[in-house]
């Protein structure tokens, strides 16, 4: 060390040890590695889903329903079609439920006990293993009904939904500044009219990005319909009684099965509900940018 | 101040503000007596007894946390939307006392108006925002609604300014231009009373001079009280001043005489500037 | 001028004698209706708690307390206990944090410090994606793209490695090196909760005021230390809060862990063998069940639901005291 100062008194020796260094750059470099596998599994997924699925595609996926056990050809239209009733009953009982809910909690709820109590419940829901919705709408309808149906599924994708709601419309209600509640108050306006002429106006953005959200949360939800909706290898009847059928409860069905044409569908399935999602959770997000740029 | 774009009615809005003296016999509009507020535990004002006089600007002074504020909150009861604040004692406005529980809120802030420190333009279209407080108690054929946003705007000083893009957003104007749009929304109401609440301290010289000029205008179809920071704005545009400190009322008279002749030690320290 | 303005006084300023008022009846309907709709939250939760705990209560009367500690799944017997699955249970969830929690709080460090600023957006976007991706998606990947790699070039060579050595000859001994297993299981739910995670504690490092880590790097501080001694000890009760919430999400995962944990019903001391969770058995074996079969399951989700609620409390303590302070 005293020869190091003698021989470059000029340069000025770094007083960071090289174990700090080597700490520094380990976590540098594993910092990054993590997130670079995160992008890879991201990248493999969907390259499995376009590999395997893009064969499947072809017209008559949208033309024809699922076919039998053992049967060739066929395509997953009931499924579709399925999914798509399912996931707008979810979001049609569960929007009005949960903007109403959220509105609750930031506009009259603010001090009050249930609201806590409200609010909590509602963070248990938001985070309640989703196959336990499915058993509890299996105890209230499937089994009283005697059947499944495609209005079991409906309700049961609703109750995952519906927290959903609830708290992005709470959040986004809280962002409102109270002197714009003030100002309507102040013109004389009693508080529903504020809060539906003023606050949602001022907070629209944010709730209809939680309602995409909780969209693209139920369109690929399985557990829940195992025991609501279940499935059906034809087209569903106009009353949804009856099993419905739906993209996740068909592709958990047909990718275990031991029939390459069912698998086959069930990786195009796989390929056009993850694609579906993927763009509704980029839309929800772009939807939200003018609210935080405010 | 720039008068190129500026038209016959607005011209005659900027000109130079000349005060008028107060007139003590004026009709009382406001009378406030024995008033005390709570903030929970905390006593916020403390027996404060003062009059407003009818059309006459009167501006309530003081250090930050003094009131002055609180007092003007509780002419339209904005106070009630949080449960834990409270008054007591009696605010008659035109003889009937508004602290009464069976008083209608929505009826009393409709008479009376307030503007905020802050603009508070609605997230909707210009002519909406104005409309809005008219639509909430009168049902106007369209024209007529078009005319009285029409005067609204005009009494505010904004109308040649925004004319021509009534359907754009209010939360697209300059911030002078939302305060005015909030002063026009609360004079289509056609309260008697407006509040304005520090209305011009988010805001750029000029625009607080169009704001000073307004207020002068309509004081000559409105009774006014305006909270302000700003000692020379009181002095500019009041005909009264009520001097306020740590939630009491320390002195109450005609502006020219609480400026000139303060009969308080604390008013003329805090006049002077040697406190607050 | 006072001319002109008083006649606008005149003409304008005719007040309505009596004004009419909104209705109170639609500001009365509004607010019931919002209490209403907050009210069914708590029905709804209520009705989840009662009709599981109503399905299960034939299981847990016919078995006691020994349906906590029966290794026994026997459809043939009617014999029943929830060992098997609890473990598997918290076996998988816990390796998905031991997994996932270091790559989560990379991927927020890496965000928050290391990003250059123009890659920050689409690098946070393509991790909150993974949030979005189908959980049966998940299971498709685990299942025919993870499992057989990870057999191959984990599971044989780590097999042949420990083999007779004492305990890691049993803990990580495949028996048959299928790729499915609760490792496998572990390593699936590792990855969805790694964008949960590493998103909250991405908000919760972006919330500590700019000075103090300015003030840490001004003193020389690398970005290790920086984090070690200053944003990690900041941040930590709220990072916890939040692997909290990746660990209730990680205990009710149904159909990824469906796919990729092997649904055997045997306790195994090995991770790399088959076993289930209360999810998984649910899930397969629910729609065919009746009777006691039933009740059983139905009791297996009172468990569940158990578990997770006290998660769930935790983490939302530890959320809660961070907001208060």
């Amino acid at each position: 060390m005293n020869a190091a100062t003698t021989i470059t008194p000029s340069v000025r020796q770094s007083r960071v040890r090289p174990s700090r260094r080597t700490a520094d750059r380990m976590l540098r470099i594993s910092c990054t590695l993590a997130t670079v596998l995160g992008a890879i599994v991201l990248g493999s997924i969907l390259l499995m889903l376009i590999v395997e699925g893009i064969r499947g595609l072809s017209p008559t996926l949208f033309t024809h329903p699922t076919p039998g056990p053992g049967t060739e050809g066929g395509g997953i239209a009931n499924a579709i079609l399925g999914s798509l009733v399912l996931t707008t009953i979810g979001i049609v009982v569960a929007t009005p439920i949960g903007v109403m809910a959220g509105t609750f909690l930031a506009e009259y709820g603010r001090t009050s006990k249930l609201a806590d109590v409200i609010r909590f419940l509602n963070d248990i829901l938001l985070s309640a293993p989703s196959i336990l919705i499915g058993l509890f709408v299996y105890t209230l309808m499937v089994r009283p009904m005697g059947t499944y149906s495609g209005w079991a599924g409906g309700v049961a994708l609703a109750i995952i939904a519906t927290p959903v709601i609830v708290r992005t419309t709470e959040d986004m209600l809280r962002l409102v500044p109270g002197t714009l509640r003030e100002a309507g108050a102040a013109l004389g306006a009693p508080a529903s009219t504020v809060i539906r002429s003023v606050t949602w106006r001022a907070a629209s953005s944010g709730i209809v990005t939680g309602i995409i959200l909780a969209l693209a949360r139920i369109a690929g939800e399985t557990a829940p319909l195992l025991f609501t909706a279940l499935n059906n290898n034809s087209w569903f009847n106009a009353n949804l009684m009856g099993g419905v059928a739906n993209l996740p409860v068909m592709i958990y069905q047909f990718a275990l099965s031991p029939y390459p044409n069912w698998q086959q569908l069930a990786w195009a399935g796989a390929l056009l509900i993850t694609l579906a999602i993927l763009a509704l959770s980029v839309v929800a997000r772009v939807v939200i940018k003018p609210q935080r740029a405010r | 101040m720039s008068t190129a774009a500026a038209t016959a009615a607005t011209e005659a809005l900027t000109q130079p503000a000349t005060r008028a003296n107060a007139d003590s016999s004026a009709p009382v509009r406001i009378a406030v007596k024995d008033l005390n507020f709570y903030y929970g535990q905390f006593h916020g004002l403390k027996n404060v007894n003062l009059n407003f006089h009818d059309r006459q600007v009167t501006a309530l002074i003081g250090p930050s946390g003094c009131g002055k504020s609180t007092l003007l909150r509780t002419f339209n009861r904005i106070y009630s939307l949080y449960p834990e604040q409270r008054a007591e004692g009696q605010i008659l406005l035109d003889g009937t006392n508004i602290l009464d529980p069976r008083v209608d809120l929505n009826d009393l802030r409709a008479r009376v108006g307030m503007v905020f420190q802050k603009p508070t333009p609605f997230p909707m279209s210009i002519y909406d925002n104005v409309a809005f407080g008219i639509r909430l108690y009168e049902k106007l054929p369209r024209a007529e609604l078009d005319a009285r946003v029409e005067s609204s705007l005009r009494k505010a000083a904004l109308w040649d300014e925004v004319k021509d893009k009534l359907k754009q957003s209010g939360m697209g104007l300059s911030g002078g231009q939302q305060q005015r749009l909030c002063i026009a929304r609360t004079v289509a109401q056609r309260p008697e009373v407006i509040l304005f609440d520090e209305p011009t301290s988010a805001l750029d010289p000029i625009s607080t001079g169009r704001i000073e000029e307004l207020i002068e205008q309509l004081r000559n179809e409105f009774t006014i009280a305006i909270v302000t920071h700003n000692m020379q704005q009181a002095a500019r545009i009041s005909q009264f001043t009520a001097f306020m400190y740590l939630g009491e009322l320390v002195e109450f008279g005609p502006t020219n005489r609480i400026f000139m002749n303060p009969e308080k030690r604390q008013t003329q320290d805090y006049i002077t500037g040697r406190f607050g | 001028m006072t001319a002109l303005t008083d006649q606008i006084a005149l003409a304008d300023t005719q007040r309505p004698a009596q004004r009419r008022g909104p209705s109170k009846g639609a500001d009365s309907l509004f607010r019931g209706a919002a209490y209403a709709s907050a009210i069914i939250v708590l029905l709804v939760l209520a009705g989840i708690i009662g009709s599981i705990v109503y399905g299960g209560w034939p299981a847990f009367r016919e078995f006691g307390f020994g349906f906590l500690t029966s290794s026994a799944w026997n459809v043939g017997t009617e014999q029943y206990g929830a060992l098997v699955a609890v473990i598997g249970t918290l076996a998988s969830a816990l390796l998905a944090l031991v997994i996932g929690v270091p790559i989560s709080l990379g991927i927020a460090i890496y965000l928050t410090q290391l990003c250059p600023g123009w890659a920050r957006k689409p690098v946070g976007m393509t991790i909150e994606l993974l949030a979005a991706v189908p959980s049966i998606i998940y299971g498709m990947w685990g299942l025919f793209i993870f499992a057989p790699l990870f057999a191959r070039f984990v599971q044989v060579p780590v097999s042949n490695l420990v083999e007779g050595l004492p305990v890691v000859g049993t803990l990580l001994y495949a028996r048959a090196p299928s790729g499915v297993g609760i490792l496998t299981a572990g390593f699936i739910l590792a990855i969805m909760i790694v964008p949960f995670v590493a998103s909250i504690a991405r908000d919760m490092l972006d919330q500590i005021p700019t000075i103090l880590r300015e003030s840490a790097y001004g003193i020389g501080c690398t970005t290790w230390e920086v984090m070690r001694h200053v944003l990690i000890p900041q941040a930590s009760v709220s990072i916890i809060g939040a692997i909290m919430l990746g660990l209730g999400r990680a205990l009710g995962e149904t159909m990824a862990v469906t796919f990729v944990i092997g649904n055997a019903n045997r306790l195994s001391a090995s991770i790399f063998d088959p076993g289930s969770t209360i999810a998984s058995r649910i899930a397969n074996e629910f729609n065919e069940a009746d009777g006691l079969q039933l009740n059983a399951l139905m009791a297996l989700g009172c468990l569940l639901f158990v578990i997770t609620f006290i998660v769930l409390i935790i983490a939302r303590l530890l959320t809660r005291r961070v907001k208060v302070a």
